[in-house]
């Protein structure tokens, strides 16, 4: 990832020549996402995607943004890599996020809402990510106003959109995950132990269920489709800019409304279920853990994390505890740990050949 | 300057606190070739070095490089090692191209002789050197090219895998440090993907590493595989061995190299790392697979890890995957007197699992009064749970209670500590619901609406169990049609494969309407529902928000009999207890099952007149489960139509059954019938106003279902 729009032109538009044809069938399973809601309509979709077709429709995004904000910046609309810019121009993002904190910025007819359903639909990788990018502040303004009788037909379109899109790229399958069991042989290890047949043996866990298509957001739903929509940030968490990141650590720290150390309740708690926590918890992991250095986001995310561990206990809820309470362990160790390079040569003032 | 060179040379003893440079058994101090260096003159440099330990030139250079580097210089050391050609070098080593090398037995790296391995050695530390002192510089992209040129040599070079006794220490010592590099310096520029080839090629090719070193790599990637967000696909078919486990992604990779890990450090081969264990813990918990771990942490050796540690984790662990006789068990443990007593953690969790039943519900009042106790300091903002826990135990405590004084007197307590949890912690909607089911189970009927309405409110109607609570409380007051309007309500935002226990709950709803045809249809919708379900989707779908009252197609075909049969339609009943009886073969909770089962046949023998065959059914099931309250009733109130001389024992069946459930209603009601019979008025009337009291005010399902 990079800040430099040159160096990730040609990744971006490889993406458009890979993701081909899971875009086309993205476009046709949206008819059935938001058939309610007549106002989002859906884009003819296209099965060759040239660089010239990808440039004309971030270009055409960004020409759009004049609706919307009050004053877009010329970087962008003579930007070569129009996509790469909105990712990271730092002064959309500030605007994106105001507009979306706004009471009013769920509604149907939101301008914002709209463009990023349309920008999400035009199925150019590069673009989606752009969507994505905003990810954390829609799903939590989205969540903390949930309760409180406001339409949001906005946001939820452009989750919907999220969710039907991972639908279509999984089939609507489970991920499954087969828990090793060392008695079998690996790639990585053997075992004097004559092989059994393995398959069948193994401990098979659900990392995500089977997905069925939603055409509006059901309250006893909603968790789950914020879920999934984080589920797909989250395959594309190594490209996502780290303010994002940074954004997606505050709002965990809102949802769980624990501090750990005053313990009062706060503003903005909002029900955890594990098919919301558990892909918020892998996210996090990433934020913790993962390749960024970013000094903001380790503060952000640890901060995350104590709140998020302070609630498990809350909610008593074993695995969630767990998961927190591990990594937080984890962000202890490291801190001390680590400094010596196994890699260098021994400091010695003795040099043999 | 001739003194200072007489002084150097031929100094064989070594003094640690000066640099010296050793070779072909001379060892000479370096502070004039230093100088040489810091004057920027290369050359002159490596002559003094060729002279005075006789060398060639690329021995001297390799170790002006290597003087350089561990003086600092990098860029120094890049200059000199600019100044041979490496690649030139590397290529000399390599076995002829006319000689394709054969892939059967080692002939090949035998013959890469002592001479030649020396100068492999040399060579391969020079470019090895250039990688770190340009990682140093921070150009990792260059610096990962010099590093993979050194690993394609040595597999050039060695073509079978570095043989374990032949190989100079010298030359092992480089390709494992290039072997751990690599991979670290396409991470830190950026390329994943380059990144995950470099630690597959690492760990799936014969370098002959060390156990540590090893061990480091497989960390190294397993965190890189459990953090990074990029999915990478599974191994190359090359590398994969019939009937070997090969991970299909990221996590289970992750996972099976932490598991080796553990492993090693089990044999004795490395060191406890106890960051290994954590990343292994959040893995698995991430994939709900906190059994596993409790197998993982279980072979852990004692004293490693603390042994009250160990067993609040394995609570958790079994606590996490519903085990929670056996969490149970290892807090009693923990929180013996010698041990950690005061734990503030174990003891919520420990009244928290009490709460769920209620033969333990005593013991989990005693722990949640220790954790209120001991909530202070840093844990003060855990007293709200303990209150909480408090008065599920004491709700749960009261319905097992032997007299109505102390049933009301726990009752009142629970809503007293639960209203001290609201206190403590307002933003938490899940107490709502538990002080509505409170109020609902203290009949306090119009209390347990208003809570109910919040909870719905409070949670947007996100939560099934809000809506459930609400149709139980109306269909407690009777009011059946408002709650199917709110089960109806309920349907609307549910996903459809959500809406089993809805459906359920409706069905039964319409028959205390006596709406049996309705109720009919809402069954075949039910039924259709379960059985779509259970064929497309199989054991993948787990929904943790209905997952624990799934309604399953045995629910559906015995409540279809039940009605059918109180509609004296024998036939339809026969038909939906054949289907029953059939899924209870294939279930794993049979016991359970053969006991809700024979009990139904036994109703039905029973409505038909075919008392004998009803009589032994129903002994059966007792004899099988001699606790199972429905069939304590049925039992009783069968002998109790089956003259005076029966009457003793059914009196004892169904006090029986009131002493495990004292607000049954049925019970009540039979019990009346058999003082009736008896001549005992008095008692009879007693027993009347009590049922009657609680057919005013039972729902169609058990309050405690929502918990």
């Amino acid at each position: 990832m990079s800040d430099d729009p040159a160096t990730t032109t040609p990744s971006s538009i490889s993406d458009d020549n890979t993701d081909a044809t899971a875009t086309t069938a993205t476009a046709t399973a949206t008819d059935t996402a938001v058939a309610d809601d007549s106002s989002y309509s859906t884009k003819p979709s296209r099965p060759h995607i040239t660089w010239c077709d990808s440039y004309t429709k971030a270009q055409s995004a960004v020409d759009s943004l004049s609706s919307i904000l009050p004053h877009v910046p010329p970087s962008l609309s003579s930007s070569e890599t129009p996509a790469t810019s909105l990712l990271h121009d730092p002064e959309i993002a500030k605007e994106f996020s105001r507009l979306l904190r706004q009471p009013d910025s769920g509604l149907g007819d939101n301008n914002l809402c709209r463009w990023l359903y349309d920008t999400f639909q035009t199925g150019q990788p590069a673009l989606q990510l752009v969507v994505l990018r905003f990810l954390p502040i829609l799903a939590g303004v989205y969540l903390s106003r949930a309760s409180l009788h406001k339409p949001l037909a906005g946001f939820e379109a452009v989750l919907l959109a999220l969710y039907a899109h991972e639908t279509t790229v999984r089939n609507g399958q489970a991920i499954t995950v087969s828990i090793p069991d060392l008695s079998h042989s690996s790639i990585y290890h053997e075992t004097t132990k004559t092989p059994k047949n393995t398959a069948t043996e193994l401990n098979i866990a659900v990392l995500s269920p089977t997905l069925e298509p939603h055409g509006t957001v059901r309250s006893t739903r909603r968790a789950r489709i914020v879920g999934v929509a984080l589920e797909l940030y989250y395959t594309k968490i190594s490209q996502i800019p780290v303010d994002s990141k940074i954004e997606f650590c505050e709002f965990c720290r809102i949802w769980a409304g624990e501090d750990g150390d005053k313990g009062k309740g706060k503003e903005g708690r909002i029900n955890l279920p594990w098919e919301l926590l558990q892909p918020m918890l892998r996210i996090l992991g990433h934020c913790l853990m993962g390749p960024d250095k970013s000094k903001e986001l380790h503060e952000a995310a640890c901060c995350a994390c104590r709140s998020l561990y302070a609630r498990s206990l809350h909610d008593i809820n074993p695995k969630a505890i767990l998961a927190t309470g591990s990594l937080l362990r984890l962000v202890n160790m490291t801190s001390d740990l680590d400094n010596f390079d196994h890699t260098d040569i021994p400091q010695t003032n003795l040099i043999a050949l | 300057m001739s003194e200072g060179e007489s002084e150097e040379f031929g100094q064989l003893e070594i003094d640690a606190s000066v640099r010296q440079v050793c070779a072909n058994g001379i060892c000479m101090q370096t502070t004039v070739v230093e100088a040489k260096l810091d004057e920027g003159n290369i050359q002159e440099a490596e002559s003094a070095l060729r002279e005075g330990l006789s060398l060639n030139f690329e021995e001297a250079r390799a170790l002006l490089g290597r003087l350089e580097y561990q003086r600092g210089n990098v860029e120094g050391a890049l200059r000199v090692f600019d100044g041979i050609d490496l690649q030139a070098a590397i290529q000399r080593m390599q076995p002829q191209a006319e000689k394709p090398p054969s892939k059967k037995g080692r002939s090949r790296s035998d013959s890469v002789h002592a001479g030649s391995q020396h100068a492999a050695s040399l060579v391969l530390e020079a470019v090895y050197l250039k990688a770190k002192s340009l990682q140093k510089l921070g150009r990792v992209n260059e610096a990962a090219q010099e590093c993979k040129s050194v690993l394609d040599a040595v597999e050039k070079i060695f073509c079978d895998g570095i043989p374990d006794v032949l190989v100079d220490s010298k030359l092992q010592e480089t390709v494992s440090h290039a072997v751990e590099l690599l991979p670290e310096l396409w991470k830190q520029a950026g390329s994943n993907s380059e990144a995950m080839s470099a630690y597959r090629r690492a760990l799936l090719s014969q370098w002959n590493l060390d156990n540590d070193c090893c061990a480091r790599i497989q960390k190294a990637f397993a965190v890189f595989l459990l953090y990074s967000g990029v999915e990478f696909g599974p191994p190359s078919l090359a590398v994969q061995i019939d009937g070997s486990y090969v991970p299909r992604n990221n996590l289970e990779e992750a996972i099976l190299l932490f598991m080796i890990l553990m492993r090693k450090f089990y044999i004795g081969k490395i060191k406890w790392d106890p960051s290994i264990i954590e990343h292994l813990t959040f893995a698995l918990s991430l994939c709900g697979q906190t059994s596993v771990l409790a197998k993982q942490l279980e072979e852990v050796m004692p004293g490693v890890i603390h042994r009250t540690d160990r067993w609040k984790t394995l609570a958790l662990c079994h606590s996490g995957a519903g085990q929670n006789d056996t969490a149970l068990n290892l807090l009693r443990k923990s929180l013996h007197k010698h041990e950690d007593p005061d734990d503030i953690f174990s003891l919520l969790l420990a009244a928290k699992i009490c709460s769920e039943d209620t033969f333990l519900a005593a013991e989990g009042v005693e722990y949640a009064q220790r954790a209120i106790a001991n909530s202070s300091g840093l844990n003060e903002h855990l007293k709200g749970v303990g209150f909480r826990v408090l008065g599920l135990c004491l709700g749960k405590q009261a319905k097992v209670s032997s007299s109505d004084f102390e049933r009301s007197r726990l009752q009142s307590e629970a809503l007293r500590s639960l209203a001290s949890a609201t206190a403590l912690e307002k933003e938490n909607t899940d107490l709502i619901l538990e002080l509505g089911v409170q109020y609902a189970e203290h009949r306090n009927l119009n209390a347990a609406l208003r809570y109910a309405r919040r909870y719905i409110d409070a949670t947007g109607g996100s939560v099934l169990g809000g809506w459930r609570l609400l149709a139980l409380v109306l269909s407690a007051q009777q009011r059946y049609s408002e709650a199917v309007v709110v089960i109806d309500a309920a349907l609307d935002e549910t996903a459809k494969w959500d809406q089993g226990p809805l459906l359920r709950m409706k069905a039964k709803l319409q028959i205390s309407q006596s709406l049996h045809t309705d109720a009919i249809e809402t069954y075949r919708y039910l039924l259709a529902l379960v059985q779509a379900q259970r064929k497309s989707y199989g054991p993948l779908r787990v929904f943790p928000q209905v997952e624990d009252d799934k309604v399953n197609e045995y629910d559906v075909w015995h409540g279809l009999a039940n009605l059918y049969s109180s509609l004296s339609h024998w036939k339809d009943a026969e038909i939906c207890l054949g289907k029953a009886r059939a899924l209870v073969e294939f279930s794993a909770d049979t016991n359970f099952y053969i006991l809700s089962f024979v009990t139904v046949s036994g109703l039905m023998l029973e409505r038909r007149g075919e008392l004998h065959e009803a009589l032994s059914a129903y002994t059966n099931a007792l004899l099988l489960e001699p606790s199972y309250v429905p069939c304590k009733i049925l039992l009783g109130s069968l002998l109790c139509k089956m003259g005076l001389k029966m009457l003793p024992l059914a009196r004892t069946l169904l006090s029986d059954a009131l002493r495990i459930e004292p607000t049954n209603r049925t019970a009540w009601y039979h019990l009346g019938l058999v003082h009736r019979d008896d001549g005992r008025m008095a008692d009879a009337v007693d027993c009347f106003q009590a049922a009657s009291m609680l057919e005013e005010s039972d729902p169609v399902e058990s309050f405690t279902s929502i918990l």
